[in-house]
């Protein structure tokens, strides 16, 4: 869900009005991407035009991919871009500077331990990453409960399409770990 | 392509998280594009003063000792007295003080949002939807002209939801326990909540819908109850165990 994961990258405090879109097509100088409000369930992230890098904390190669030397940019300079551009051609938009990572220090939580790795485009913090988060085996386990469970009309926990919703109430508390990993991450970066 | 439709929608990063409002008055570019402006400085003004993150925000000088509580400045002051109004009606499990020091952030963020929902109303744009991490208040229609669709996110899984709400002034809050743990601590005994795993409240204000919300979680399965006797608001609840709970008069989508 792209929400969740929009809230993760967002942690990176201090960055600002990560997408813009205006009703009327043409419009907004930041995104030209249409889009409903909200993802359709199992949709990926990465195929969403116009919006800002959307990490997934278990995708390790996302880390490598903007690792300037990496193989989007040979000589790490130039060339180089976000992982994924905000947009598919602004014709205006100016050659970023070189990307670069930044890790914050391993904490320990309840759940384990992780680490969080900011990208950087010059100063503008583009990408952030959390490391050793809580993977989805028991998640998907009590999903299957709660489908057995409760997929008949006397239980509500059934999964509803997602499509066709302005917005979404979720628990995206940010986890104090994760908030002292990026914020060190944010620290060695200066 | 989808057909154009009236308004701006903006997302912003702010309080650690993403807050994203939707206005749906037909009004010109300039200006929703000022109201959009002035809604998020108002937060990123709340953010730097109610920030326990950073170190010279007011709530942080409080809790130091530097600023006397009679110099604090009239929000801070209606937040502590809500907070505390908070703590007693639910019975201390809504603490302010859970971690050791002042951290009002379990009603700021709703409050603020509340606030900034309302000053658009009073600017003329009483269509909008804002969604503050999460926790949402929606006011009037949406773009399409209908009742404002809210989903319930399914507490194990993050592509899903497990309930739609629909209306057109509701304040929606969801607390639960999501892919980190159990975040929510019972402030009574010290220890992670257990019991449920994602409490939603609707009701008319944000900062009591999530303040309760919170404070449901903390209680864990007689949380149910306590909440089934609050006056003026409706819940969601879904329990460890994969119950779902809900008030029969909740505003379902058909």
């Amino acid at each position: 869900m792209r929400r969740a994961l929009l809230a993760i990258t967002g942690l990176a405090a201090g960055t600002t009005a990560l997408v813009v879109l205006k009703g009327s097509p043409g419009a907004s100088q930041v995104a030209t991407g249409e889009r409903s409000p909200v993802v359709p369930a199992g949709s990926d992230p990465a195929a969403l035009p116009g919006v800002a890098p959307t990490p997934d904390p278990s995708d390790p190669a996302l880390s490598a991919r903007a690792t300037p030397g990496g193989r989007q940019s040979p000589t790490g300079r130039a060339g180089a871009d976000a992982p994924r551009p905000a947009a598919p051609a602004p014709t205006t938009s100016a050659p970023r500077s070189t990307l670069r990572t930044v890790s914050g220090p391993q904490v320990t939580y309840e759940y384990g331990t992780l680490s969080v790795q900011i990208t950087l485009s010059g100063t503008r913090i583009v990408n952030a990453t959390g490391i050793g988060m809580p993977q989805s085996g028991q998640s998907g386990r009590r999903s299957d409960d709660v489908q057995a469970t409760y997929s008949g009309t006397s239980g509500e926990v059934v999964r509803k399409q997602s499509a066709d919703l302005d917005t979404v109430s979720d628990a995206t508390a940010t986890s104090e770990a994760y908030q002292r990993s990026l914020r060190a991450a944010i620290d060695r970066a200066r | 392509m989808a057909p154009a439709r009236p308004g701006l929608r903006r997302v912003e990063q702010i309080m650690g998280t993403a807050i994203s409002l939707d206005l749906a008055d037909d009004l010109p570019a300039a200006t929703l594009h000022e109201l959009a402006g002035q809604t998020f400085d108002w937060l990123r003004e709340v953010d730097a003063r109610f920030s326990t993150w950073r170190d010279d925000s007011e709530v942080c000088r409080l809790d130091r000792g530097e600023l006397p509580p009679a110099e604090a400045s009239a929000d801070l002051r209606a937040v502590l007295a809500r907070c505390a109004d908070l703590w007693r009606a639910t019975d201390g499990f809504f603490d302010a003080y859970a971690t050791g020091r002042l951290d009002p952030s379990g009603y700021v963020k709703g409050w603020s949002a509340q606030v900034a929902s309302d000053r658009l109303v009073a600017a003329g744009a009483g269509n909008h939807c804002l969604n503050a991490g999460g926790d949402v208040v929606v006011r009037g229609l949406s773009p399409t002209g209908r009742p404002w669709r809210i989903g319930v996110a399914h507490p194990w899984d993050p592509t899903a939801t497990c309930l739609v709400l629909a209306g057109t002034d509701l304040a929606v809050a969801t607390s639960g326990v999501q892919h980190r743990g159990h975040h929510v601590r019972d402030p009574r005994r010290g220890v992670p909540a257990r019991g449920l795993r994602s409490v939603t409240v609707v009701g008319a204000d944000l900062g009591l819908a999530d303040a309760y919300a919170t404070a449901a979680m903390a209680m864990g399965e007689s949380g149910v109850g306590w909440l089934d006797r609050l006056d003026d608001h409706l819940h969601a609840v879904v329990t460890d165990d994969a119950r779902l709970l809900h008030s029969t008069t909740l505003p379902l989508a058909s």
